[in-house]
């Protein structure tokens, strides 16, 4: 079931990605709704799910852009992989949590690219950190009115809630 | 049989740094043939074939409306145009009854002076229903893909200049690497001088172009066209118009062009199958 639900985010967020690029072709420099789906995900605190999740998502969106196929699967499991890791340490809930895993989750996500971008296609990405907080920011606000809808009208819990025993 | 308790809490960070170098290593491969025509691999293509619904049908529901918004509004104005039509259809067919008596004279002339004529390359019109240029890769995805003939390395273009070239087909889907992509790179000249260089992509809104010496008259104003040279663009396409020319630091100057399609705003395009150079050829040239 939750895998289900993972499906359907997964298209929505590939609609969403569908329609800025049709109606507002630079939107996706502003916002990420595919990190905003494996944040939510991982925070069940699963990590072999999360892990699972990263991948997908990160399949997906390289698909429908030109970058090297690979690099937002690399970026994002990692940031599932370290949002899995916290919440499976500490259980964070709320939206303020959820915001303070997105906006981190968003940074290193920019982050890796940045490094992955200059170590394998050794090329500089320019006006980096502009872009960075731009994108922190509204994918943060857009993420957590997206958290708030799902608690406050479904009464839903990130997915994965039922959290497994944090063996480390 | 009883795993040891010591391996299974490792499971998770196992699998994260396995995972993380399966990753890397097809990041590597991806980023290593990204210039050479058959660049995508077999997984890219199958991703994109299983979701590539979702954007045909986000497009479809996005024109439906449109059709809808605009259709009244079309339909009042076509009333008036085709009366107006009516009227300037009397006048062209007189005029290009004029025009096929030109057209045989040139002909005829041409065959006097042995011009050869330059070959006609197929070319079929596509839709753009997924447009990324907001990141240093830029690219856009057409509705039309192998199913119709669009192969790897089909020129893009609209009426304006050129586009980019498919660099991934799907059965109905292909991907198209735009020409300020920081990936790009096409054999150019300048349309006054025919002084030729290379226009790379820079990732940003503009291209620039290269190996043009300090001494070359180039200026701003100047159209840039493909060259032909480099056996996926054929000649004679609008790049751009140079923006400035400035002297560099090195042997050559520093060349930007303002490209001559404004790539945000691509609806259709017309694309065009290509005489493809065989990968022996490629591969064996100096």
């Amino acid at each position: 079931m939750r895998w289900l639900r993972f499906a359907i985010g997964l298209l929505i967020a590939l609609t969403l990605h569908s329609l800025l690029d049709s109606f507002y072709p630079n939107a996706l420099a502003f916002f990420n709704p595919y990190i905003i789906l494996v944040v939510y995900y991982s925070m069940g605190g699963n990590i072999l799910g999360a892990i699972v999740a990263g991948v997908l998502a990160g399949f997906v969106q390289d698909a429908f852009s030109n970058a090297m196929f690979g690099l937002h699967a690399f970026s994002l499991t990692v940031c599932a992989y370290v949002v899995a890791y916290i919440n499976a340490r500490l259980s964070l809930r709320g939206t303020l949590a959820f915001g303070a895993c997105l906006g981190g989750a968003v940074i290193v996500n920019e982050l890796v690219i940045y490094i992955l971008v200059n170590i394998l296609v050794k090329q500089r990405i320019e006006m980096f950190e502009q872009a960075l907080l731009v994108k922190t920011i509204f994918t943060l606000l857009f993420g957590m009115l997206v958290y708030q809808l799902l608690t406050l009208f479904l009464r839903e819990e990130p997915i994965e809630a039922t959290r497994r025993p944090a063996a480390w | 049989m009883a795993v040891p308790t010591d391996v299974i809490p490792r499971r998770p960070t196992l699998l994260f740094i396995v995972v993380l170098a399966l990753l890397f290593f097809l990041m590597s491969v991806s980023s290593q043939t990204r210039y050479l025509g058959e660049t995508r691999t077999m997984f890219e293509r199958t991703v994109m074939t299983i979701f590539s619904p979702v954007p045909k049908f986000v497009n479809w529901i996005g024109s439906t409306v449109q059709d809808m918004r605009y259709g009244y509004l079309d339909m009042r104005r076509a009333v008036n145009e085709n009366v107006e039509l009516r009227r300037k259809v009397g006048s062209l067919t007189t005029e290009n009854l004029k025009l096929r008596q030109s057209e045989g004279d040139l002909k005829r002339l041409r065959s006097l002076l042995a011009y050869a004529e330059q070959f006609d390359m197929q070319t079929s019109m596509a839709q753009t229903i997924m447009l990324d240029t907001a990141g240093r890769f830029k690219s856009i995805i057409i509705d039309q893909g192998s199913k119709e003939g669009v192969q790897v390395n089909d020129v893009v273009a609209n009426a304006n200049g050129l586009v980019g070239r498919v660099v991934l087909t799907t059965n109905d889907l292909a991907k198209v690497q735009l020409v300020t992509d920081s990936n790009c790179s096409i054999g150019s000249l300048v349309e006054r001088t025919r002084r030729q260089g290379v226009v790379r992509g820079s990732g940003g809104s503009a291209v620039q172009m290269f190996d043009i010496p300090s001494l070359a008259d180039v200026q701003p104003g100047d159209r840039v066209m493909t060259a032909g040279i480099d056996g996926i663009y054929p000649r004679g396409i609008p790049i751009g118009t140079v923006v400035r020319a400035d002297p560099g630091q090195s042997l050559f100057k520093t060349v930007t062009v303002k490209p001559a399609v404004d790539l945000g705003t691509i609806e259709e395009v017309i694309v065009i199958h290509t005489r493809k150079i065989p990968p022996a050829v490629v591969r064996y040239a100096p």
